[in-house]
């Protein structure tokens, strides 16, 4: 119970910050760190196989995806000039929802993790790519290999100038 | 997946991984690397099907069907046409840098889409092949390509959602997304996913009403591009997984006939509206994106039926499709190169000066009407046979009708852009470099070969299906 509330008020806190945060780079390592804590929170759970995408994903594609579009926006473009007072209100209100859901969600999944498709199958991590999701591996070097010719081409005449 | 054949997504992968390396030596070295990582694909599954010795043991050594075979075949064959197309065709301000490991990425999805053996391996393959051609539509830096990329992105991706939500439905009912288990049991649930996944593909293939991305795509993409993506990538996205469910439908017996009579009736929607709007159009590539709408939908209705002739046909006029469609985009990027624009009011007489682009266009274009000995005449047939056994009387005889409504509006394409006077401005138009007409001539002999040697394409299919 301590470590599944301790991981979710990880995942808040970092979430907020990928919002708040001025510089694009925090906000993209911010989003890796709750997609982790997610994925960590799946295992806790007994779904091996949500967490591995989440971490795979996540955690690995998307921001290696977002670092490298950020390494080519210009540097004065990076900080946001606009006021952020606005936002003061967003921790508030994830405050709010995440006591709620700490009262009333958190013990409902807790009452499910023992709830598995097939619970006499666990396979460890490594097994799940090798022996299940071999084919899903190919799938995401070729999605990761599309999304950085993707940037390369879209960002073209913005690195070149 | 198919683990015999992994090879064929594999390498063109690491050759696009490649690239980039050799392009920083010279800019030549990619543009050989991709044509030859293509052509050695290509001779070696032509190899595959030649070979005597796989024809005499009737291809039993090998666990594929001859579907996949035949789709390898075509991806590699438009990859390699489009390729070495692209060598020789300098236009404006193209990143060419990007083209070539972006389209060896998409051969590479294309391929692996067609080995996977279940829906959500199709489905990522399906999502890298959607990314590709978005940075291959806004390849030109032009305002008309990034608009039609954020149309493509835009439209297509409730597609995504949809196929999203039809696998989640699926894996809850069955358990299993592996094509064999998953259609195994006729349940509600399972009926609302397959509408959910057949709606997707639909929107992928663009087909009517969900047509409204495919000829602002086609239009606004540069001129090989919109080729490629014509040729075979909205034939793989959409069109592939649509024949793929209708041959696995038939496990389900009667019930199968929920999904594919609305199906039937898509399809024959399709090629009627696509038909009628090709006959409006005013510019060469909106009329062939139109053309292609309606040719989707033949391939559908034959599908649809459910009918192993039927489905024969269906597969093969998407390869026929592949080809003729193929060279008469190629036709009209020679065409925008070299008069400058793509507009039929403009153009006229181009005959004299490109005799060998108007002439393979005739061949093309014959081939789409169904005219014999043709190969599409051959898959036609067989769609409209399958049509009047197993659908609807009407069906087969609107399909009919409609194949002579082809005939008409690309007659009078072929009248409007090339015969009649060539206009004052487009008397020193010249002809296209013998390179740029190698691809379109190569298509032309496989439309004329196939549809002579027909009888050896059908034991082929009859031996491996």
């Amino acid at each position: 119970m301590t470590y599944n509330l301790f991981i979710y008020l990880i995942i808040t806190i970092v979430a907020i910050t990928a919002v708040m945060a001025r510089k694009m780079l925090i906000s993209a390592i911010m989003l890796a760190v709750a997609s982790i804590a997610l994925s960590l929170l799946m295992f806790k759970f007994s779904a091996p196989w949500a967490a591995l995408f989440e971490l795979s994903v996540c955690a690995g594609l998307i921001t290696v995806l977002f670092i490298s579009a950020v390494s080519l926006v210009k540097k004065e473009d990076m900080a946001l000039k606009e006021s952020r007072a606005k936002f003061t209100i967003l921790p508030l209100i994830s405050g709010a929802v995440f006591i709620f859901m700490a009262i009333f969600l958190m013990p409902y999944f807790e009452s499910l993790s023992g709830f598995t498709r097939n619970p006499e199958i666990q396979p460890k991590v490594g097994e799940i790519i090798w022996k299940f999701r071999s084919a899903d591996l190919l799938g995401q070097i070729t999605i990761l290999a599309a999304a950085v010719f993707v940037v390369k081409s879209v960002f073209y005449k913005r690195s070149e100038q | 997946m198919t683990t015999e054949l992994l090879s064929y997504s594999i390498i063109p992968l690491l050759a696009a991984l490649a690239i980039p390396f050799f392009g920083r030596r010279s800019f030549k070295l990619t543009e050989i690397l991709s044509n030859v990582t293509l052509l050695a694909g290509l001779g070696n599954l032509m190899f595959i099907i030649f070979n005597p010795s796989n024809k005499l043991h009737n291809y039993e050594t090998f666990s594929f069907d001859g579907f996949t075979i035949l789709m390898l075949f075509t991806i590699y064959l438009v990859a390699l046409s489009i390729v070495f197309f692209s060598t020789f065709f300098k236009v404006g301000d193209f990143n060419k840098n990007a083209f070539y490991p972006l389209i060896m990425i998409s051969v590479s999805a294309m391929s692996s889409m067609v080995l996977s053996v279940d829906f959500f391996s199709l489905y990522i393959f399906m999502e890298a092949l959607a990314v590709t051609s978005f940075a291959l539509i806004a390849c030109e830096e032009k305002k008309s390509g990034i608009e039609a990329a954020i149309k493509y992105l835009l439209l297509t991706f409730p597609a995504s959602a949809l196929i999203l939500i039809g696998l989640a439905i699926m894996l809850f009912a069955n358990g299993s997304l592996y094509f064999d288990i998953s259609m195994q049991n006729a349940s509600p649930a399972v009926f609302s996913a397959l509408a959910f996944i057949v709606l997707g593909f639909a929107i992928k293939a663009g087909l009517f009403p969900f047509h409204f991305w495919t000829p602002d795509a086609y239009q606004g993409a540069p001129a090989t591009v919109s080729a490629y993506l014509a040729g075979i990538v909205t034939k793989v996205s959409g069109m592939y997984a649509i024949i793929k469910i209708c041959t696995l439908l038939k496990v389900m017996g009667p019930a199968s006939f929920k999904i594919s009579s609305p199906l039937m009736l898509i399809g024959v929607a399709t090629l009627i509206f696509g038909s009628i709007a090709a006959l409006a159009q005013k510019d060469f590539k909106r009329m062939l994106a139109f053309s292609s709408i309606s040719q989707m939908g033949y391939i559908v209705a034959g599908a649809a039926t459910l009918n192993p002739i039927g489905i024969l046909g269906a597969i093969l006029h998407l390869f026929n499709h592949a080809t003729f469609k193929t060279s008469l985009f190629l036709n009209s990027a020679a065409i925008e190169k070299s008069a400058g624009t793509t507009n039929m009011k403009k153009l006229s007489g181009l005959e004299k000066n490109m005799p060998v682009t108007s002439w393979t266009s005739v061949i093309a274009i014959f081939s789409t009407a169904g005219l014999p000995p043709l190969s599409g005449f051959w898959s036609k047939l067989l769609i409209i046979l399958a049509l009047w056994v197993a659908a609807p009387k009407p069906y087969a005889i609107l399909a009919l009708i409609f194949s002579i409504v082809t005939l008409a509006y690309f007659m009078l394409l072929q009248k409007n852009v090339f015969f009649g006077k060539p206009k004052e401005e487009l008397k020193e138009v010249k002809e296209a470099s013998v390179y740029m007409l190698i691809p379109v001539i190569v298509m032309c002999l496989i439309i004329v070969v196939s549809g002579i040697f027909f009888p050896f394409v059908f034991e082929f299919f009859e031996k491996t299906l």
